[in-house]
């Protein structure tokens, strides 16, 4: 199948006096899989609606295969959507009731006049590919939440488009199928070897599928980065809370103390902690993120030199596939936690440790 | 254009103190509105017939409203369905029917009031209370729409919660429910209150006898006299259609206030209550209203069509056919009937064109003053149809292309004072349609004509089916417009039967107003059937 890049820049896009994004830029290259995330209102399905065509940006200019198909410099260029050669599934699945699951499909096909035999073959062909193999004679308003998924995803890649963008495919499908989903998806995206631009607001999904990510809010860009990066090194309070939960700890910086290329911090409580700080400039007063399943709890003290804490379990929560702990540290409460089952009980004094690998400086 | 052209005619009447006759006025001024004075009797009549009508319609739409949607009546389904019949019985059959009913003198009830040995009469139609009657019969159907629907989109939890605290069924129903339904309920009133007073047919059969005046009647009447009196009747005009429109504007605000705090977006099944030994007599009253709001009606027009003479006593030898037979040999009921159908057709069929492109314009093209639009759509609900045909008359006189009192005026009309009542069937539905299913389209690569051909319209389609039906039906059956704009040459088959029933017969009346309704009925099925064969070959 043929691949495009995709490249956004200094995109803004305003209704009225509101402005829903404002000067993103980023790229997408041929064959990868981006993830727009953010929550909601933070502009990442209005930039996806303005790659796609159904939505005018205010400024700048997008281009998809090297070849600007949106911009508002001379020479101004707006391609309208369905000459994109684009394809996209919606949050609302939008299968046409009014016709049969192989009509759906097939529709693409029919639009770009193929011959009959061959609408049928790629048409069943896809609806193999996402399992929905038999369905083809069913009435599209019959199906149920999984199958409608199933067709809209096959409808939407069954003409080889050059570009596949999703906007919350899985939003409204219930739990236990959205994890499903997301295995196939990928698996899915792996096959077709197709470029694919996603839209979520849920961080699992995102880190699940995707070669890299884009966090939005507000209309900007937070951070660009892979979803290892995106999760272990968030750039500021913002991605760090966003992105799963964090610990953040506040402190002054000790550039005596700092050697080996980590950064040092002391709190306002006098703990030292030792971190990283990827290219980060930050000022005096600074704030340091670390995961919680990213801290450590142990009897014994264990054997490094720097960052272990003592500390006391002051709750326990168990949550099945973790257990969450609440512990005194330093005058305030860290929250741990733990995948292995683990006999520590509410009361107990123990040692805190981190590795300074995710122990990340923060922009603010 | 279509909306403010005449509107702005009729304020320009109102205000002219010259010369009655000339055009345009001669001199401006407020002299018709302080003459209105001489007319107050008129608008209390008007107001008496419309609060009295709009008292009684809200009790039966609330009541029908409750048990229809909140208890376990049997039959409720049904029922539900059964209730847009008094809608289709159209103000003017009502009141011809309650006319043969309870006239003072040849009224039913009365005659066997007589032969039981009672004396003068038991009821008597031609009074305000009979007018009101009439009308709050019809328009009980409109607030049952409007109340049933606030009260299912009503969380039954709330009067459960009631009841798990102890409070018995009626405490529940006057505590909780009504306080709950109020907004809507109020509503509804407003907005029956608002087509009462621009009422015209049944207070034209039922009070001219008496000559009892509402202002639509009255209008009518200082229009068709010799000389017609414009100025007067176009302050008049002005005037009904201020206070309608103040009523327009506080049913608008009483919706969007938001009071509405039971709709929620969440879904639930509305569960009904169960009312035990009650829901007998609750089904008495569902049958009872069908049963003097349709059936009765309906019974009584077709009993007096076959009758020489209608009395309450049915012999053999009053049997007959020669309404029909008179009816139909007639030529100008059946050209007027001919021309009501045309119209019917021409209207329906331009007028989804045009609806459905107005109403697609206004909420799937980002257009800078959609908004406006609307609302300037909204307007003729607004003007009762007589005062807007009276608008319009005034305008088209001095039109440079003569179609006055031509089936074309007659149709531009229809187009305007159907404007409201197509736009908002066929918006429901393009509301209705998510707009991704035709971004969808788009982005597999479909062409604007090709969406449109291939997802936009199939899935309009019931929409604009029924969007046509209402417009035929509605265009067929019109009155208060073309009673004062249809000419000697191009009459059509309503105003018809308000003249047959004040100049000739009320059997052959009553034999005119069942051809007009089986022709409608007629035109439907053979519509049908015809759309049902060209579709099938074409497959789907």
């Amino acid at each position: 199948m043929a691949r495009a890049s995709i490249e956004v820049r200094d995109l803004v896009v305003r209704y009225g006096s509101v402005v829903a994004v404002r000067g993103v830029t980023f790229t997408v290259a041929a064959g990868e899989h981006l993830t727009l995330l953010g929550p909601s209102g933070c502009g990442k399905t209005t930039t996806l609606r303005a790659i796609a065509g159904l939505e005018k940006p205010t400024a700048g200019e997008i281009r998809i295969g090297g070849a600007p198909v949106f911009s508002s410099s001379s020479p101004a260029v707006n391609i309208p959507a369905e000459r994109r050669g684009l394809s996209m599934v919606f949050q609302s699945y939008a299968i046409w009731p009014h016709m049969s699951v192989f009509d759906n499909v097939a529709y693409g096909l029919r639009v770009r006049k193929r011959p009959e035999a061959e609408v049928t073959t790629r048409v069943r062909e896809a609806l193999d590919l996402v399992q929905l193999g038999e369905l083809g004679t069913r009435s599209a308003s019959k199906l149920s939440g999984g199958q409608q998924q199933r067709v809209a995803l096959a409808r939407a890649f069954v003409f080889s488009p050059s570009v596949l963008l999703f906007d919350e495919p899985l939003s409204n499908l219930d739990a236990k199928l959205r994890a499903e989903m997301r295995v196939e998806l990928k698996e899915l995206q792996r096959r077709l070897d197709i470029t694919s631009v996603y839209v979520t607001h849920d961080l699992e999904e995102a880190l699940a599928i995707s070669d890299r990510i884009v966090v939005m809010r507000d209309g900007v860009i937070e951070q660009i980065g892979s979803p290892a990066e995106i999760y272990d090194r968030p750039r500021n309070t913002f991605v760090a809370d966003f992105v799963g939960s964090a610990n953040l700890i506040r402190g002054r910086r000790r550039t005596d103390l700092e050697r080996d290329g980590l950064v040092v911090i002391q709190t306002h409580g006098g703990a030292l902690v030792h971190g990283t700080a990827p290219g980060r400039a930050a000022g005096d007063e600074v704030l340091m993120a670390i995961r919680t399943v990213r801290l450590r709890l142990e009897r014994a003290r264990p054997a490094t030199p720097f960052n272990v804490w003592p500390a006391r379990i002051r709750q326990r929560v168990f949550q099945g596939d973790f257990t969450q702990y609440h512990v005194d540290w330093d005058g305030r409460v860290l929250i741990v936690r733990v995948a292995a089952p683990d006999p520590l009980a509410e009361g107990d004094e123990v040692f805190v440790s981190a590795d300074p690998r995710y122990c990340v400086l923060l922009e603010e | 254009m279509l909306v403010l052209y005449p509107i702005a005619y009729l304020i320009q009447a109102s205000l002219s103190v010259g010369d009655p006759q000339a055009r345009p006025p001669e001199a401006y001024g407020l002299d018709n509105y302080t003459g209105l004075g001489r007319y107050a009797h008129i608008f209390g009549n008007t107001l008496l017939v419309a609060a009295l009508a709009t008292m009684l319609a809200v009790v039966v739409g609330f009541a029908m409203g409750w048990i229809l949607s909140r208890t376990n009546v049997p039959g409720r389904a049904a029922f539900e369905q059964l209730m847009a019949l008094p809608y289709y019985v159209t103000p003017l059959m009502g009141a011809l029917a309650w006319a043969l009913i309870a006239s003072p003198n040849s009224g039913f009830v009365n005659q066997f009031w007589r032969a039981l040995g009672g004396s003068d009469h038991l009821v008597d139609i031609n009074t305000p209370w009979g007018i009101a009657w009439v009308m709050a019969l019809f328009e009980g159907s409109v607030a049952f729409v409007m109340i049933g629907a606030v009260m299912k989109s009503m969380d039954p939890a709330m009067e459960e919660a009631s009841q798990v605290l102890g409070a018995g069924r009626v405490r529940t129903m006057l505590r909780i429910t009504l306080p709950l339904v109020l907004p809507g309920v109020l509503g509804a009133a407003v907005f029956v209150f608002a087509e009462m007073l621009g009422s015209f047919s049944a207070a034209l059969v039922l009070g001219l006898p008496n000559r009892f005046y509402v202002v639509t009647t009255a209008m009518y009447q200082l229009v068709s006299q010799y000389p017609p009196r414009f100025p007067t009747a176009a302050a008049m005009g002005v005037s009904l259609f201020a206070v309608m429109f103040a009523m327009v504007w506080i049913y608008r605000r009483i919706v969007s206030s938001g009071t509405y705090v039971t709709i929620t977006g969440r879904a639930f099944r509305p569960r009904a209550m169960d009312v035990g030994g009650l829901r007998w007599p609750f089904l008495g009253v569902c049958v009872a209203y069908l049963a003097v709001a349709v059936i009765l009606p309906v019974l009584t027009i077709t009993y007096a069509s076959f009758q020489h003479l209608t009395t309450a006593f049915p012999r053999a030898a009053n049997f007959t056919l020669v309404n029909y037979e008179t009816a139909l040999s007639l030529d100008a009921v059946r050209s007027a009937l001919g021309n009501s159908l045309l119209l019917g057709l021409a209207t329906a069929s331009v007028g989804v064109v045009l609806m459905g492109f107005l109403s697609w314009l206004i909420y799937r093209s980002r257009l800078p003053g959609a908004g406006v639009i609307e609302y300037l759509l909204m307007f003729p609900q607004a003007v009762p149809r007589l005062v807007f045909a009276f608008g319009m008359l005034w305008a088209w006189l001095i039109f440079p292309i003569p179609i006055y009192g031509t089936l074309w005026l007659l149709l531009i009309v229809y187009l305007t004072v159907f404007l409201p009542l197509g736009f908002r069937t066929i918006s429901g539905v393009i509301l209705q349609i998510d707009r991704s299913l035709e971004e969808c389209a788009q982005m597999c690569g479909a062409t604007w004509g090709y969406r449109l051909r291939t997802v936009t319209m199939p899935l309009l389609k019931p929409g604009l089916i029924a969007a046509w039906l209402l417009l035929f039906i509605a265009s067929v059956r019109e009155l208060g417009a073309s009673i004062l704009l249809m000419g000697p040459k191009a009459k059509v088959i309503t105003p018809a039967i308000v003249e047959s029933w004040f100049s000739t017969s009320t059997e052959l009346t009553a034999a005119m107003a069942l051809l007009q309704t089986l022709a409608v009925v007629a035109a439907l099925v053979l519509l049908f059937a015809v759309a049902r064969r060209a579709v099938q070959p074409g497959g789907e």
